[in-house]
C-alpha cells in the first residue's frame, strides 16, 4: 500500500521501456499500490530549465504555478519509480531536466541563512527504484562509474527521508540480448519492483 | 587547433558564461585556434531528443535536423573539446546532456565495425577539458560523486582516441566564494587552458 510516483521516459511508443512501464503499473496496481503514472514524453515536459526560471531558485514554488503538479505529486507520494533508458551513461535529458526543474526551493531542499550545504525536505520518500535499460555490458558501465545510477542512488536521496533505500534493477547490454531475455525481464520485473518497495 | 568550446548554462550573465567568455577571448588570442563556440541557450537548442531523432537513432541517418547536423560538423573536426556548465544534481544541466544524446550520434560519435562492434568515431579529439561550477563544497561532491564529471572524462572519452588527454576545473561552494577568488578562477583557468592547448599542437 506504498503511494507510488512512477515517472516513465521514453520517447517511442511500444519501446521495450513502455512494455516495462505497462507491466510494472499493472503488478502495482493489482497488489494494491496506489500509483501515480507520469509520461514525460506524453505530457510533453519541457526539460529545459530557463534564464528566468534560474532566476527564481531562492524562491517559493508558488512563482512556479506551471509546475504544481509536479510539486503536488513529489509532496504526495512514499516511493518513486523511474523507468528509462540509459543514454551516455546516465538519464536521458528529458528525466534529468525534470529533476532540474521540479526539485525545487521548499520542495526538495532549503538553504538555510549562510550554510553552504542544502537540507533535505523530501522525507516523505522512502523508496527510490530506478529500473533502466542500457546498451552496453555492465562491465562498460562500471568503467564508466554509472553517473546516472549515482545520481540517484546519491544525489537525489540525500533530499529524501534518512532511512530512503535506493534499489538499481538494470537490464545491461540490451543491444546483444535475445527476446528470451527480454521477456523473462519483463515476466519478473512487477515482482521486482514491488519487493524494492516492501 | 580546431577547439570546440560548449556553454551549459542558460543565463548568458552567470558566472559560468563569464568564464565561457574568457575561454573564447583567452583562445582566440592565439593565431594557432579555431574556436567554435557553442552557446546552447542563445541558440535555443532544443533539450530532449525527440520521438522522430529517436527512431532515426537506430538508422544510418540518425541526424535529421538543421542544428544538429551543424554541430556534428564542427565536432568531426575538432581537436579539442572545452565544456563550460553549472554542476546540477551531481551531473550535467538537461539541456547539454541532451546535446550529447541528439549530436553524439552513429557517424558521429561511434560507428560500428565490420563485426557489428561499436567502435569510437571521434579519434581527431586529442583534448576533453570541463569547467564546472558547483554549489557545494569539494568534499560533498565527492562523497555524491561527480557524475557529470564521469559523463565527460569516461563516457565520452570512450569515443575518442586512446590518447586524449583530460583536464578538469572546478570551483566549489560557489555561494560562499568571494569576488576575488571567483576572479582568480576565471583568470587561472583560460591561462591553464591556453598553455595546455599550446604544448601540444608544436
Amino acid at each position: 500500500m506504498t503511494k507510488t510516483l512512477v515517472i516513465y521516459v521514453h520517447p517511442v511508443e511500444g519501446s521495450f521501456n513502455s512494455c516495462v512501464r505497462d507491466a510494472v503499473v499493472k503488478y502495482l496496481s493489482k497488489h494494491d499500490h496506489e500509483v501515480r503514472l507520469r509520461d514525460l514524453y506524453a505530457e510533453n515536459f519541457d526539460p529545459f530549465l530557463s534564464a528566468n526560471e534560474r532566476a527564481l531558485h531562492h524562491t517559493p514554488p508558488t512563482t512556479r504555478p506551471e509546475l504544481a503538479r509536479d510539486v503536488e505529486d513529489l509532496r504526495w507520494c512514499e516511493a518513486i519509480v523511474f523507468i528509462y533508458p540509459t543514454w551516455w551513461s546516465g538519464l536521458p535529458a528529458m528525466l534529468k531536466g525534470w529533476i532540474d526543474r521540479t526539485w525545487m526551493n521548499e520542495v526538495a531542499w532549503v538553504l538555510p541563512a549562510g550554510a553552504n550545504t542544502i537540507r533535505p525536505r523530501l522525507t516523505n520518500i522512502k523508496r527510490l527504484v530506478a529500473v533502466t535499460t542500457h546498451g552496453s555490458s555492465k562491465f562498460v558501465n562500471a568503467l564508466q562509474g554509472e553517473p546516472g545510477k549515482r545520481i540517484i542512488s546519491r544525489s537525489i536521496r540525500v533530499m529524501c527521508n534518512k532511512l530512503c533505500r535506493a534499489r538499481w534493477i538494470a537490464l545491461y547490454g540490451i543491444d546483444n540480448s535475445t527476446l528470451a531475455d527480454r521477456e523473462k525481464h519483463l515476466a519478473t520485473i512487477g515482482q521486482r519492483v514491488a519487493r524494492a518497495l516492501r | 587547433m580546431n577547439v570546440v568550446v560548449v556553454l551549459g548554462h542558460p543565463s548568458a550573465d552567470s558566472y559560468c558564461a563569464a568564464i565561457f567568455e574568457r575561454i573564447i577571448l583567452a583562445l582566440e588570442s592565439q593565431p594557432s585556434h579555431n574556436v567554435t563556440a557553442i552557446r546552447l541557450a542563445d541558440e535555443k537548442f532544443v533539450t530532449a531528443m525527440s520521438t522522430a531523432e529517436r527512431v532515426a537513432y537506430e538508422t544510418a541517418t540518425p541526424l535529421i535536423s538543421d542544428e544538429t547536423k551543424r554541430h556534428a560538423e564542427v565536432l568531426l573536426q575538432a581537436d579539442a573539446l572545452i565544456f563550460v556548465y553549472p554542476t546540477w544534481w551531481s551531473g550535467l544541466p538537461a539541456q547539454l546532456k541532451g546535446w550529447l544524446e541528439r549530436v553524439f550520434v552513429l557517424g558521429v560519435a561511434f560507428r560500428f565495425n565490420d563485426n557489428g562492434k561499436i567502435r569510437p568515431n571521434l579519434q581527431n579529439v586529442r583534448h576533453i577539458i570541463g569547467v564546472s561550477t558547483y554549489g557545494s563544497p569539494w568534499r560533498y561532491v565527492k562523497l555524491i560523486n561527480d557524475n557529470g564529471r564521469r559523463t565527460l572524462t569516461r563516457a565520452i572519452r570512450m569515443s575518442t582516441g586512446l590518447r586524449t588527454r583530460t583536464m578538469w576545473r572546478g570551483i566549489y561552494a560557489l555561494d560562499t566564494c568571494s569576488q576575488q577568488q571567483r576572479e582568480e578562477f576565471i583568470a587561472d583557468t583560460a591561462e591553464k587552458i591556453v598553455k595546455r592547448l599550446e604544448k601540444s599542437s608544436r
